[in-house]
């Protein structure tokens, strides 16, 4: 479903990545610097690899020496490090930012169920300053997913929560991958989280591949 | 008791000390004269200044011009002026009825004509000021007649010849003469009117016509000692100097009178 | 009271209004272009935007005399084909408060926009906003206060301005005369009490706008500034 191989000059040493993946949580684990965040940013569109191919079911977002599909064409859910909300919209603004016009009538039962899931209903006319971390959290991966993305990529999204929130976080994490069955990728440094919610586990260094890890117990969907 | 008597000394020495500096000053001591004097008199009074100093050794001359009306307040505001070398006797008179200056010293340096000119390329001809044809002019460049004395003459003589109403729309006031200078100069005012000797100086323009006498009062240069000026003397030897004959070559040589 | 005539009250509102309407248009599309962006040359242009706020104000109205007066490369050009003419007019006072509060709205407008997270663009850009969406939701909203000082420093450079403006526009009375030039053109005469008068009018203008901003902006600063 999501075919990545990225080829990358960074400013310490070459990146060179390559992995397929269905609907599945694939963890990217490493040291800071080791180019995981360059992953994410590649898929999205918001930066470019020297070459290499990055294919989603039947769209070519990237492929060397074409012109490379723009970030808001890619139907990308994106969960920033901080979560990046917009200070001056609602919580409830920043949930619908990505939702077309002419989807706002479809998208209506769905959002509604999934602000049910994070438990977010009641914080649709707060400001962003105004909700806790573990909320911002949640509107984040509600904000990302509204606009129904076709993979849903997650940037050290627990890093910044205390660790009872953390651990409610990662069960709603599996339970939401549960509902949407769409490839997830999850950038962590932390080894037990990614055991934790990861079918699939990439150890990275460097901008190469170290190791690959896969949980006995998951059927891999692809 | 030794104490007392030696604070005493003190006291006295020192009242003497500030007593001598302020009455006994060494004649070789160098003065220096500030000179406020009309923006019209730059050039002239720039070349005077070597003469002069060569002459009165331990006179130095530093000038500060400007519009005779600002130069004027800037006196009355106390600004320190030693000599004021005016470019229009009303403001000359206001400073002497206000008691600013010594009336005494008080005399007329120079005199002047107004001349109507036009950019050194312009094809505009006007061969006197009755002749000012409106609609070949679309800006005529002339003083601010309020502040500016050669406006004020400008004012004067469009009036005596009834062209003053008919010209206001197409009046731009200048801030001073060298402003008026410019506007010609540049091509940006099909004509203006400036003193003959502003017009003297600029390679860039052409005089078309010079007013008669009877048209506008005088264009008189009034200079005075300032009456504050710690310098009389000096003051005065300065307007002897503009007023003596190598003065007053130097002033014709620059279109003055 | 005076007999006054107000007329510079009016010219002053208009050519401050108009020039600092295009010098919030262009110094932000400018600002944004280049606060993005890293070229060869930019700091070289950057100090060229500068320029103005730094030179002598008859340097600048013989620089704009020089481009837009009656045989200036430009003023020439609009005399020539449009019968255009800018030098005595009152276009050509707002041309010169253009050119002296350009440099304002450029320096507050670039702080503003390089202050900015980036990731808020970049997270808009993920959800599929367009360029444009990603600047009129995110990047001008949250810049606002930054480029609301620079309009407000603007218009009230624009008011004051008088050198560049005397040089170009020329003092007309009823035409070209701006607030700074009936306030310089009366203490000249010795009109002191129409001078005062213009001063505190002057004074009272910018000195409110200033208030206002400070107050505005103490005011939303917490909406603009947390996440």
């Amino acid at each position: 479903m999501l075919h990545v191989n990225i080829h990358k000059q960074l400013a310490h040493y070459e990146m060179a990545i390559q992995f397929k993946m269905g609907a599945e949580i694939l963890v990217l684990v490493g040291p800071s610097g080791s180019g995981k965040t360059t992953i994410l940013n590649s898929i999205a569109g918001l930066v470019h690899p020297d070459s290499g191919l990055i294919v989603s079911n039947t769209h070519t977002f990237f492929d060397t020496d074409q012109k490379p599909l723009p970030a808001r064409e890619r139907q990308i859910g994106y969960l920033f490090q901080d979560y990046a909300l917009f200070p001056h919209m609602t919580v409830e603004k920043n949930i619908w930012y990505g939702v077309k016009k002419k989807n706002r009538k479809d998208s209506q039962k769905m959002i509604v169920e999934l602000l049910q899931v994070l438990g977010i209903e009641h914080l649709l006319h707060k400001y962003p300053h105004q909700v806790s971390g573990g909320e911002k959290q949640r509107v984040g991966l509600a904000r990302a997913l509204a606009a129904r993305p076709s993979v849903l990529l997650l940037d050290e999204p627990l890093s910044a929560l205390d660790r009872e929130t953390r651990k409610q976080c990662q069960d709603e994490l599996l339970r939401l991958h549960e509902m949407w069955k769409i490839p997830f990728i999850i950038v962590t440094h932390d080894l037990d989280e990614a055991e934790r919610l990861g079918d699939r586990i990439i150890y990275l260094e460097q901008g190469q591949i170290t190791d690959e890890q896969r949980k006995r117990q998951l059927i891999s969907t692809y | 008791m030794k104490r007392f008597l030696f604070s005493v000394l003190v006291i006295i020495l020192s009242a003497l000390f500030v007593g001598c500096s302020a009455t006994d000053k060494k004649p070789n001591e160098e003065v220096e004269l500030l000179i406020s004097a009309a923006a019209s008199l730059t050039d002239a009074l720039e070349e005077l200044k070597g003469p002069f100093e060569e002459k009165h050794e331990g006179i130095r001359l530093t000038y500060n011009f400007g519009s005779s009306g600002k130069l004027a307040t800037n006196i009355e505001n106390g600004a320190p002026s030693d000599v004021f070398l005016s470019a229009s006797t009303k403001d000359m008179n206001s400073m002497e009825e206000k008691g600013l200056i010594d009336n005494e010293s008080r005399k007329v340096f120079a005199s002047n004509a107004l001349v109507l000119i036009a950019p050194k390329d312009s094809a505009i001809e006007i061969a006197s000021f009755e002749d000012i044809d409106l609609a070949a002019i679309a800006h005529l460049a002339v003083g601010e007649p309020a502040s500016v004395p050669v406006g004020r003459y400008t004012k004067e003589t469009l009036e005596t010849l009834d062209l003053w109403e008919p010209l206001q729309e197409k009046l731009v006031l200048g801030s001073d003469v060298r402003q008026v200078l410019t506007y010609v100069e540049m091509g940006n005012a099909d004509a203006g009117v400036v003193y003959s000797s502003d017009a003297f100086m600029s390679d860039d323009v052409n005089v078309l016509a010079e007013s008669n006498a009877a048209w506008h009062a005088p264009i008189v240069y009034p200079g005075a000692v300032v009456k504050d000026s710690k310098h009389q003397q000096a003051a005065q030897q300065f307007l002897d100097y503009v007023t003596s004959d190598a003065g007053m070559e130097t002033l014709r040589k620059f279109g003055f009178k | 009271m005076l007999e006054m005539d107000y007329s510079p009250l009016i010219l002053s509102l208009k050519v401050a209004a108009i020039s600092t309407f295009f010098v919030f248009v262009v110094g932000v599309m400018i600002a944004y272009y280049v606060a993005k962006r890293d070229f060869f040359g930019k700091s070289i242009l950057e100090a060229l935007f500068l320029l103005p706020l730094v030179l002598p104000p008859t340097v600048v109205g013989f620089g704009l005399l020089v481009l837009f007066g009656k045989n200036g490369w430009i003023g020439s050009w609009l005399l020539e084909w449009f019968d255009f003419q800018i030098v005595f007019t009152w276009i050509g006072a707002v041309i010169a408060s253009i050119v002296v509060s350009f440099p304002l709205m450029y320096q507050s407008a670039a702080a503003a926009f390089e202050s900015l997270d980036e990731r808020l663009s970049n997270a808009a850009r993920t959800m599929g906003a367009s360029e444009w969406r990603v600047f009129y939701t995110i990047v001008f909203p949250l810049a606002w206060p930054g480029l609301l000082a620079g309009l407000v420093l603007s218009f009230a450079r624009g008011l004051g301005e008088f050198g560049a403006t005397l040089m170009l526009a020329g003092y007309i009375p009823g035409k070209t005369d701006t607030i700074p030039m009936a306030i310089y053109f009366a203490v000249e005469s010795g009109q002191m009490e129409k001078a005062t008068f213009w001063v505190m009018i002057i004074i009272t203008f910018g000195f409110s706008l200033i208030l206002w901003v400070n107050w505005w902006s103490k005011r939303n600063i917490r909406r603009f500034t947390r996440t």
